[in-house]
């Protein structure tokens, strides 16, 4: 039963939602036009909305005199490497906790979700003694490790949510076929949780790509810095005097668009993801 | 859903060994370390160490770190507050949209999500940006368009802490949005419809109906975001560094300080045992509140 909405309503309505958009895009719309500017530009008064020329000059300038696609480039590395090995460990444990039962089972995960509230900081800081003494400071493969780790708690469960919903039915018949465990978590189970790897794979993602506290700590080769810490550190060196705010901008546009591609294309996952532990089906 | 009763296979140790291997060495190895070193005068310059207690008593006696200890309560209380009020607000608004069939409801839940799930560095770096007192500083500039004076939201001490307590609830206000959401949309509608007839109005149908039943998801809701609050670390680093001076320092800064520019290992142990101390209290209430004692196998 639908009422037909007053046109006073309506129009309340699309003031608020403009009001809440406007909030939330508004920022982000301002670096662009920022990026756009030339010095001289950013720095008149009073400030304009659109650049008077639309140029990408700033675009090119940081690409060929900045580490920023250095810094890009790391990111991707990492990013990747972390989300493919965080999906081995996960897979294998999310079917054990799906499929098997075993003595505490219900303590195990309860210890993995706690580990998930947990400040990454806290673990950094001795990781950071170990990491100097193994020598794995300044390493991309050590950066790797940690955050497959952090991710672990996390995607363990939304695998784990995910291969429940499938019927074990599926597994009953498949072992009667002549099935072994391996044949049926790769032929039956995976191909069934193609969506919960997707959600997995998209969070993971995200999470990498600003991952910040562990690089921050681990890295201080500024060669191989991830973007999050190099746009911060490429902010630090060029705001004395502020005469680049141009510059920072463009680097932050930059290091924000490939987690903006995956956040509107994939938001129904994210939304299903966020939202499965806590309201029941 | 139901619960699997099947003994399916044994033996799952082999599944499992990957994960065990990863979270003891990355998690649990360094926890224990964590709350070792908090017991010591340890150091990042010198190899050598004693143990006694002397990290907590200077934690606990320095004037200092009680200080950022009040501003990370303030920060968070302030936070979990108006991310739930305002979250709760662009919920409904969303809900009233998608009911309708309105334009453009979708793209305002996507453009609040955007906020939650870019880089915190960047949205430190976006709104020190806007914040700034330079002709960039487009949030000055609006003031003065509606004839006020120019603040400085990130210099003066307590403005800093304001500025940074907004720009989070601008970052976390999603995360409950989508909750709450996905909680409204629970609702059996025909409670409505029944109010309706019975003559109630908006405001009695949110305080009567949607509240009282929504309890259990604002709880849960309110528990998660007070950890993500507590851990806040990135976004206050690239906005304010914690300053000007420590006026928007909160616990996990000043746990990073003591290690990495005092180089104070045990002191900055002691402060993320504290920090533990909160992360696990507020999980064992979720834990409890959310999975029960037999849920587990549901979820």
């Amino acid at each position: 039963m639908k009422k037909k909405a007053s046109k006073r309503f309506i129009l309340f309505f699309y003031i608020l939602l403009a009001v809440v958009i406007l909030l939330f895009i508004g920022p982000i719309i301002w670096m662009v036009m920022l990026s756009l500017k030339t010095k001289t530009e950013i720095f008149s008064y009073p400030p304009k909305l659109f650049p008077e020329v639309w140029s990408a000059q700033n675009y090119l300038h940081i690409i060929r005199n900045s580490r920023i696609p250095t810094y890009l480039f790391n990111s991707f590395k990492i990013t990747l490497f972390a989300t493919l090995g965080n999906l081995l460990v996960t897979i294998p444990a999310a079917f054990a906790f799906s499929r098997f039962r075993f003595a505490f089972q219900k303590q195990l995960l309860f210890v993995i979700l706690m580990f998930q509230m947990i400040s990454q900081l806290i673990i950094a800081i001795p990781l950071y003694r170990y990491f100097i003494q193994l020598g794995m400071l300044n390493s991309h493969f050590g950066l790797i490790l940690v955050y497959i780790t952090v991710q672990v708690p996390f995607t363990t469960w939304v695998l784990k949510g995910f291969f429940d919903s499938i019927p074990i039915q599926l597994d009953e018949a498949a072992i009667i076929d002549g099935f072994n465990e391996y044949q049926t978590l790769f032929y039956i189970l995976l191909p069934l949780a193609m969506p919960g790897i997707a959600t997995a794979l998209v969070f993971n993602t995200i999470n990498a790509w600003g991952n910040f506290i562990i690089p921050f700590i681990f890295i201080n080769d500024s060669r191989l810095f991830p973007i999050s810490v190099g746009i911060l550190n490429f902010a630090d060196t060029q705001t004395e005097g502020e005469v680049t705010i141009h510059l920072m901008a463009t680097a932050s546009v930059l290091g924000l668009v490939p987690a903006l591609v995956i956040i509107v294309g994939l938001q129904r996952l994210i939304v299903g993801a966020l939202t499965a532990g806590a309201v029941k089906e | 859903m139901k619960k699997h009763q099947a003994l399916l296979y044994r033996r799952p140790l082999k599944w499992l060994l990957p994960m065990f291997i990863m979270l003891g060495l990355f998690y649990a190895y360094p926890l224990f370390d964590v709350i070792r070193l908090s017991f010591t005068n340890a150091s990042i310059l010198e190899p050598t160490y004693t143990y006694s207690l002397r990290s907590y008593s200077k934690m606990f006696n320095d004037p200092e770190i009680l200080g950022t200890l009040a501003t990370t309560f303030i920060f968070v209380s302030t936070n979990i507050v108006m991310q739930i009020i305002i979250g709760m607000l662009i919920a409904l608004l969303i809900k009233t949209g998608m009911k309708q069939g309105f334009f453009m409801t979708e793209a305002c839940r996507t453009v609040v999500l955007i906020a939650w799930m870019i880089p915190g560095v960047l949205v430190g770096i976006i709104w020190k940006l806007i914040l700034s007192t330079s002709n960039y500083g487009i949030a000055n500039y609006l003031l003065e368009l509606v004839g006020l004076s120019r603040i400085g939201f990130l210099s003066e001490p307590n403005m800093a802490l304001l500025s940074t307590i907004m720009v989070n609830i601008w970052r976390g206000t999603a995360f409950s949005m989508i909750m709450l959401y996905a909680g409204l949309q629970k609702i059996p509608e025909h409670l409505y419809e029944a109010a309706v007839v019975d003559g109630a109005n908006a405001f009695q149908q949110f305080f009567r109906i949607t509240l009282p039943l929504m309890r259990h998801i604002i709880f849960i809701n309110l528990v998660l975001i007070t950890i993500y609050t507590f851990n806040q670390f990135d976004m206050i680093m690239s906005l304010t560094g914690g300053g000007p001076g420590r006026s928007t320092e909160v616990l996990t800064l000043t746990a990073y300080k003591q290690m990495f520019k005092f180089f104070d290992m045990g002191t900055s142990s002691a402060i993320s045992v504290l920090l533990l101390v909160l992360n696990l209290s507020i999980a064992v209430i979720y834990y409890r509140f959310v999975l029960g004692e037999s849920n587990v196998d549901n979820q």
